[in-house]
């Protein structure tokens, strides 16, 4: 008997690691194709597709320089609101979601449900109501109407309270009011460590957004300057009639390296929910 | 305190709502500073006035100007204007168009006052600027337009209603390429006068087709996409799309999906798509069909600027190996045609009427600057003497086609000897588009033409493959027209 | 006084930061475009009418609508229901102790991945791919699977097929992770316990963790619901902007964006489009919602 299991377990196993395989070349491959991209010449790419790199690597790059692109400057723009919009939505949706969850007020379900609501509303319309408040607010061509609006992230308090809901242990929380507690030093001293896995999720998430979201960036900031990454990636698609392909794509591919080592450093926090969500009853 | 919220967001509310009711003036723009009239030469007072040379006033500031484009063409322009208006500093805004960007960015602008000084026009939407509210009227400016014999085509386009909202500084007029060799196979000359004579007109050029494909056993295609010739028969219009407010379908239009349906029926054309692979390959002789067999292609149409941002670089293989380089030879084809194109037009609302129009008087309409744009004088070295932050690709590369007949004739000699010259095989480049520039007619332009035309490709499309009968076409074309387009009426 | 507050009503001061920054940031918009519904605006213009429900009527007498409703509907359930379900299959296996799956995290980045990627670069490498000229035109008809290349572009079934594997391509990986950390947050006691009793794998599955990541399902179909029902990037980006071959991937985004992109720019049918798909997406969500709702034992009211 003992013997069969293990040699069940061996196959399953055999099986899953096969399949996993395949995803993985499947997953890949479009991402191999644009590194290889980033090595070919403007040329080679509008006359057709290949999966093996080729030399103007070093060519793409001084055309990158060459256009007068200020990289790190849009880096560290990129960066700078990255970080700000996830703190920012990570920290306010736990708020206000840990309001939803842990209190019990008039009104609350009205709240909650209009929030859920707002998730719904399509974002490609509101854009330009948006700048043209945000100008007449004198806000246009600042990051503040790129990084505040993530306090009321409805999506993301809609997470952070499902995700509440299942790892809310209300004896803590008992527990800390009779120690004397604060209702904020509840939150941040005891609610805010259990919910750690979660917040990385989402801090990842957000962040990504962030990072990747063009045309927000794109609409409401006017200052070169002021730039992100994947709008200066974007003005290389400057004359119409004479794409850098090469160029673009080492771009495209230099962008998205930043974040991979972000979710390299940050990702094992998420797992660890084994350890952080168990109370011994 | 719930009472106390509750008025709160009331009050919130409210006052949105005022300031909604704020955009929706009835003849004043929103929130801007100042109106400038522009029909009346105000005597600006700190910027130079439009005719007199500058006014060297003791300024301790520079006056920005605003520009938005979606290229780095202008840039050039834009620094040669510094050199001759030392107060004034351009502010350059270069937003790609290549998935509308450039185009949602200026829209979302309208009304406000983040609208730039002067902005720039592409062909796909000039028109519906021009027929906006929201550029000024530059017709003093036509008296320069009169002096340097602007191609009526390019003016036409920035009209509306009789009144000038843009100019430009390119004429964009199309022409036929056609590779010599093949020419001489089949039709036993490669002379571009012959060969205009062959291929005059649309007749001809099918008769052409077959007598391709037979001499060359269906192994070279007479042109590489049906969507190459099909701006040809919409600018050969007699009526607009859209006539008191009804779509109206010209004859000229049937023709056109008749003649897509003969070369495809006949595989005279190799079913490429513009700007894809294929439609690339056949101007280097690397297409190859599916199987590997090799195939060429006779002949592109292409306006001006095909010629060296398109036609040139990829006449070329990537790898070097085939190109068709001193093979290829230009005439006017079997009609007029234009595509593409930048104008320049001022926003009604900026504040600084005056030195927009000097500007784009500068860009479009002087004859020096136009000189020096079409001959290669600015080089990145000129560039970087007036503006050292300039970037080391900036240059403008002599060749373009500008839109005064006065220039192009002063200058189509220069071209004799030139690179693109001898892509051409000897033939004058500049010389040829001249030739076909007095022909063509942009009278019939409507700001909807765009996307009305580019509802009929899906379509069209469709038939082609055999997935919809003719009839079908029509429907799905007016649907989608209909969608776009919710006060138009169609039968 | 703050010391009065019964604990209850401390929830307004948590929620207070998220309502006041709403109220500045998001209000206007949604009044504004709800406002715009109802006129006729255009952006290139600078007057405009009120014109009430007349932008309604005209879009539900309107084919173009009814086929983007529906192409968004097919669209975004053939992308779903795969990709719960491999998300499912990975979360599942990942978190199974008994399988014991080497190098969880590395997996699971790499499937990541396709979500970090700008939807304009996958969509013009795949357009590169099927095109006429292309390579999966060359690898058939070398290999002799077809005799004649096929023009992809051209044929619905297969763009749609496009569209539907990119977008599974790019969001089952977030999807896994997020169904791993709520799997995971499943207190390991349960689990024994269970085995204790004598419980077989399914039932646990059917009867301790679906039920307690339940509230993470939920978030994961309506946000993927509210997404899908707002599908854009993709289908624009893969062919002409225009949901072509024959409107078959037009969807309710692409639509209300040519409305505002077309020459004029109306603005006023726009919103109307995001309007109705708002209210559509709102009325499905809650469904959902009452569907699956929890039977709580907490006093409310």
């Amino acid at each position: 008997m003992k013997l069969n299991n293990r040699t069940k377990i061996k196959i399953d196993r055999i099986f899953v690691y096969l399949f996993l395989v395949i995803l993985v070349v499947i997953t890949l491959i479009p991402l191999w194709l644009l590194i290889v991209n980033a090595t070919r010449s403007t040329l080679e790419i509008q006359q057709g597709i290949s999966l093996f790199p080729s030399k103007y690597l070093i060519t793409n790059y001084k055309i990158l320089l060459s256009k007068g692109l200020d990289l790190p400057r849009g880096f560290m723009n990129s960066l700078t609101i990255a970080i700000l919009t996830t703190v920012l939505t990570v920290y306010f949706s736990m708020l206000t979601a840990y309001g939803i969850v842990g209190y019990n007020f008039k009104g609350k379900k009205v709240f909650y449900n209009t929030i859920l609501v707002l998730v719904m509303i399509p974002m490609q319309l509101t854009i330009i109501g948006f700048y043209q408040w945000m100008t007449k607010l004198g806000l246009d061509d600042n990051y503040a109407s790129l990084i505040l609006p993530s306090i009321a992230s409805a999506g993301s308090v809609f997470f952070a309270k499902q995700y509440l809901e299942s790892v809310i242990i209300q004896d803590l929380i008992d527990a800390g009011r009779i120690d004397g507690a604060t209702e904020l030093g509840i939150f941040h001293r005891i609610i805010l460590p259990i919910a750690v896995p979660g917040m990385f999720t989402m801090g990842i998430f957000a962040f990504v957004a962030a990072w990747n979201n063009f045309f927000n960036a794109f609409i409401l900031i006017t200052s070169r300057d002021k730039y992100t990454l994947p709008m200066l990636v974007q003005t290389l698609r400057g004359d119409v009639y004479r794409h850098e392909y090469g160029a673009i794509y080492l771009g495209l591919a230099a962008s998205i390296i930043p974040i991979i080592i972000i979710y390299f450093l940050f990702s094992r926090y998420i797992i660890n929910g084994i350890s952080m969500g168990a109370v011994k009853e | 305190m719930k009472r106390l919220f509750t008025i709160l967001s009331v009050v919130i509310v409210f006052s949105m709502l005022l300031a909604a009711c704020g955009t929706t003036p009835a003849t004043e723009p929103a929130g801007g500073p100042a109106v400038v009239e522009p029909a009346a030469e105000e005597p600006a007072v700190e910027e130079p006035t439009a005719e007199e040379p500058v006014v060297e006033e003791p300024a301790t500031e520079k006056t920005v100007l605003n520009v938005w484009s979606f290229t780095n063409e202008i840039l050039t322009m834009a620094v040669a204007f510094e050199k001759t208006h030392p107060d004034v500093d351009v502010v350059y805004t270069m937003i790609p168009m290549t998935n509308g960007e450039y185009q949602t960015k200026l829209l979302a602008t309208l009304g406000t006052d983040q609208v730039p000084d002067v902005v720039a026009l592409e062909a796909a939407f000039v028109k519906s600027y021009v027929e906006s509210d929201f550029l000024a009227d530059i017709g003093d400016l036509q008296v320069y337009a009169d002096e340097l014999k602007m191609y009526p085509f390019v003016y036409e386009v920035g009209m509306a209603d009789g009144v000038h909202k843009a100019y430009a500084y390119q004429a964009t007029p199309g022409a036929l390429f056609y590779r010599r060799s093949l020419a001489k196979e089949y039709f036993g000359t490669d002379d571009p006068v012959e060969m205009q004579n062959l291929l005059g007109d649309f007749d001809k050029y099918i008769a052409a087709a077959e007598v391709v494909k037979e001499k060359s056993d269906g192994n070279t295609y007479m042109v590489a996409s049906n969507g190459d010739f099909q701006n040809l028969f919409f600018a050969n219009r007699e009526q607009p799309w859209v006539v008191d407010g009804k779509l109206t379908v010209d004859p000229m239009v049937n023709k056109m999906v008749e003649t897509v349906k003969t070369f495809r029926d006949n595989g005279y054309e190799a079913r490429a798509t513009q700007w894809q692979e294929g439609w690339f390959a056949g101007m280097n002789d690397t297409l190859q069909d599916a199987a590997g067999n090799p195939k060429k292609v006779f002949s592109y149409f292409l306006p001006t600027w095909g010629l060296p941002y398109v036609l040139y670089p990829n006449s070329t293989s990537a790898d070097g190996a085939s190109t068709t380089k001193g093979d290829w030879a230009v005439i006017e084809g079997p009609l007029p045609y234009q595509w593409g194109g930048t104008w320049l037009g001022v926003m009604e609302d900026t504040t600084k009427m005056d030195l927009a129009k000097e500007f784009v008087r500068f860009c479009t309409l002087d004859e020096e600057n136009l000189t020096n744009w079409a001959t290669g004088v600015y080089t990145n070295e000129y560039l970087k003497a007036i503006d050292p932050t300039v970037p080391d690709d900036q240059y403008q590369a002599a060749g373009d086609f500008v839109g005064s007949q006065v220039v192009v004739e002063k200058i189509t000699a220069s071209f004799d000897e030139s690179e693109m010259s001898n892509f051409l095989g000897g033939q004058n480049s500049y010389g040829g588009f001249a030739a076909a520039a007095p022909s063509v007619n942009a009278r019939l332009m409507q700001g909807s033409d765009d996307a009305i035309q580019r509802a009929l490709n899906d379509p069209l499309n469709s038939y082609l493959e055999g997935t919809v009968t003719l009839e079908e076409m029509w429907t799905l074309w007016k649907d989608a027209v209909r969608n776009e387009f919710p006060d138009l009426i169609i039968e | 006084m703050f010391k009065k507050l019964k604990h209850d009503q401390y929830g307004y001061l948590f929620i207070a930061p998220f309502i006041i920054a709403f109220l500045i940031f998001s209000l206007y918009p949604v009044l504004n475009t709800i406002f715009l519904s109802f006129t006729d605006r255009t952006l290139m213009s600078r007057t405009f009418n009120i014109t009430w429900f007349r932008n309604f009527q005209l879009l539900f007498a309107d084919k173009t609508f009814l086929t983007a409703v529906k192409n968004t509907w097919q669209l975004w359930l053939m992308n779903f229901i795969p990709q719960m379900g491999i998300a499912f299959l990975l979360a599942i296996w990942f978190t199974n102790m008994r399988l014991n799956i080497k190098g969880v995290g590395v997996w699971r980045m790499i499937f990541y991945m396709p979500n970090l990627m700008m939807a304009s670069a996958v969509a013009a490498l795949f357009f590169s791919l099927f095109s006429f000229y292309g390579p999966v035109n060359q690898f058939l008809v070398r290999s002799g699977f077809i005799s004649e290349a096929i023009d992809f572009i051209r044929k619905p079934a297969i763009m749609r097929g496009l569209v539907v594997f990119i977008q599974w391509w790019m969001w089952f990986g977030q999807t896994t992770i997020l169904l791993m950390a709520a799997m995971t947050s499943v207190s390991i006691s349960l689990y024994e316990a269970a085995l204790v009793d004598g419980a077989s794998t399914m039932q646990m599955f059917r009867h301790i963790t679906l039920p307690l990541i339940k509230p993470v399902l939920i978030y994961i179909l309506v946000t993927s619901l509210v997404g899908g029902m707002q599908m854009f990037d993709i289908p624009y980006l893969l062919t002409d902007g225009r949901g072509s071959p024959g409107n078959s991937i037009l969807t309710n985004t692409i639509n209300m964006y040519m409305k505002f992109h077309s020459s004029k720019g109306h603005i006023g049918a726009a919103s109307a489009v995001g309007l109705v798909v708002f209210l559509m997406t709102s009325f499905v969500a809650l469904l959902i919602f009452f569907l699956l709702r929890e039977k709580q034992e907490q006093p409310d009211k």
